[in-house]
């Protein structure tokens, strides 16, 4: 598959604070990157910068083998975008407001049909915008987001105050699009809701990158344990002091080395099948860098 | 095509949300209705139609319009930029393929065709009700004087558009941004024209009429002014010397056509400037 978006040492400071300390990342096409990080991280920085909307202070950026620094590149990608907390023209309808983007753009009447008909507006294309709930609203500005049949997409957190069902509409949609070949860059704060959806993440903290890779590559990287957990567990550590060691919260954690050996201890010698293994998730994950993040800040 | 091209579709667009808005028709019926009371107030006082000489009358719109017009194009541009900014509209324009000149000039039409019509649609009307009622006016006279009016007045509307556009765009806040347009209203519409006028009045020597010419210049609205007097006898006290500045008509649009491009080129300027 053929690289998306390659950012090599990428570094922007506004005035003498810095939002960017060298971060380098690479997603290929068809992939999902999500962008985490503490409010103030960088994220919406970076997006920015991928855009081509801020210059930064150093570092390299191709974009579907095109170079970005060079502005007369720009128009000819396919990029969609939604900004975080945008809110779009109160007076105007829905339809109206889609078509102004889609007109922009240089895309058709059809398409825009095409999309408040999948994006669940149609009912409601020909009311103000002020009328529409927070769901419909963030509907519409996906769907302007991918107007133009993007080859790169970029969300900057575009479920914040969505219901589940209408936050896991949106992944969908992300999944769907994902398939048709679009690289997607997705910066959001859910994690557990998002796990599934994703191939990799880029974890930022104070402008630096923590962690990057796929969920086996962080799980690796973050050397957090994996739980396993059984109803008659209790009773097993009371007579082995091996288990008793790695016993904590009604939970053994095993670490990548001794998992096998220990589950294995477990079937043979003391006959237990009935338990579950837990990896650690992308919320663990993240809560471990951010821990980390915040005492490195401490010292520094 | 050319419909299509992004200039015309954010004009398009400005045009659209202005109607929305209900103060655009607010607009336009308070111009209407000072261009009426001036028009034909002096009616009621007399009990009869009386209606005021050309000169005269064009005389007495112009100096209520140079107080409403840079104030009312004002209050339609200065949200133009800062409050696109603070519902992250802006940067999602900037993220398409336009250029911010683009994004500017297109703003620029569609408030412009806004002023023009309310500008248009008020003193257009009140021409011909003055040619309807009115008996002793010369019809060829009447729409010429009328024209050239209403052409001054939207060159009027444009400049203080500009005006709007770059307070907009350097404001942080919308709060500041009307704060600051009162501000430039205050100062071109009153300040200036009381240091003149009592620079004029006072009669100090070193005052020549050349200097006179460099002070009208400075300020959009004296020019408007200088532009609707000059020729007239209409000035009266201090404001006959505005009419009878030595600058040619020509000379004058010709200054107000520089303040227009000037004023765009300030805007552009400080748009590209602008920190995202
Ligand atoms: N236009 C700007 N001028 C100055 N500082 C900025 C600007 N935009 C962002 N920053 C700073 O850069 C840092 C990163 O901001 P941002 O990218 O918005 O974070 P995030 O999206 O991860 O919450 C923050 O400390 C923020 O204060
Ligand atoms: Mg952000």
């Amino acid at each position: 598959m053929n690289t998306a978006v390659s950012a090599r040492n990428i570094s922007h400071n506004f005035g003498s604070s810095v939002a960017l300390d060298d971060v380098s990342f690479e997603m290929k096409q068809g992939q999902t990157m999500a962008l985490l990080g503490h409010n103030g991280a960088g994220k919406s920085t970076l997006i920015k910068i991928l855009l081509g909307l801020i210059t930064p202070t150093g570092g390299e950026i191709q974009i579907l083998g095109r170079n970005i620094r060079k502005n007369t590149n720009r128009s000819t990608l396919k990029l969609g975008y939604l900004p975080e907390n945008v809110s779009f023209y109160d007076k105007l309808t829905g339809e109206e407001i889609l078509t102004y983007f889609a007109e922009l753009k240089g895309v058709g009447k059809n398409r825009v049909c095409e999309l408040i008909e999948e994006f669940g507006l149609g009912y409601a294309k020909d009311r103000a915008l002020k009328t529409y709930s927070k769901g419909m609203k963030q509907r519409l500005g996906f769907a302007q987001a991918i107007l133009c049949e993007p080859e790169l997409l970029l969300l900057d957190e575009p479920t914040v105050g969505l219901d589940p069902v209408a936050s896991q509409f949106l992944y969908g949609k992300i999944d769907e699009l994902k398939r048709l070949g679009c690289a997607v860059i997705v910066c959001t704060h859910e994690l557990s809701l998002i796990e599934n959806n994703i191939d990799t993440a880029l974890i930022l903290g104070q402008g630096r990158c923590l962690a990057s890779g796929n969920l086996s590559e962080l799980r690796y990287e973050s050397r957090l344990k994996t739980r396993l957990t059984s109803p008659s567990l209790a009773a097993l550590v009371n007579d082995s002091e091996r288990l008793a060691s790695l016993y904590t919260d009604d939970a053994l954690l095993l670490d990548r080395e001794s998992k096998q050996d220990v589950v294995q201890f477990l079937t043979s010698e003391c006959g237990l099948f009935d338990f579950a293994l837990k990896e650690p998730g992308l919320a663990e994950i993240y809560h471990f860098h951010m821990k980390k993040c915040t005492q490195i800040g401490v010292v520094s | 095509m050319l419909l299509h091209s992004p200039v015309l579709v954010i004009a398009k667009k400005e045009i659209r949300d202005s109607l929305r808005n209900r103060w655009v028709i607010f607009i336009s019926l308070i111009f209407l209705l000072l261009s009426l009371s001036v028009t034909f107030a002096g009616s009621a006082v007399v009990g009869q139609l009386s209606l005021p000489e050309l000169d005269a009358l064009i005389s007495s719109l112009s100096t209520i319009s140079v107080f409403i017009i840079p104030l009312a194009a004002m209050l339609v541009s200065y949200d133009a930029f800062v409050g696109e900014d603070e519902s992250g509209t802006l940067l999602l324009l900037l993220s398409y393929p336009l250029s911010r000149f683009q994004i500017l000039s297109g703003k620029l039409i569609g408030h412009g065709v806004i002023m023009s019509f309310t500008i248009s649609f008020a003193f257009g009307l009140t021409a011909v009700l003055l040619l309807l009622f009115g008996e002793n006016y010369d019809v060829a006279a009447t729409l010429g004087q009328f024209s050239q009016f209403i052409l001054t007045s939207i060159l009027l509307a444009i400049t203080f558009i500009l005006l709007g556009y770059i307070v907009s765009l350097t404001a942080t806040e919308k709060a500041k941004a009307v704060a600051t347009v009162l501000f430039v209203w205050f100062l071109f519409v009153l300040i200036y024209d009381l240091l003149l006028l009592t620079l004029l009045v006072a009669d100090i020597t070193f005052v020549n009429q050349y200097i006179i010419n460099v002070l009208i210049a400075l300020n959009p609205t004296d020019l408007y002014r200088a532009m609707n007097l000059i020729g007239t006898d209409a000035g009266s006290g201090s404001l006959a010397i505005l009419s009878a500045s030595d600058w040619g008509k020509a000379a004058l649009y010709f200054v107000m056509s520089l303040w227009v491009f000037g004023l765009m080129f300030v805007a552009n300027f400080v748009f590209r400037r602008r920190q995202l």
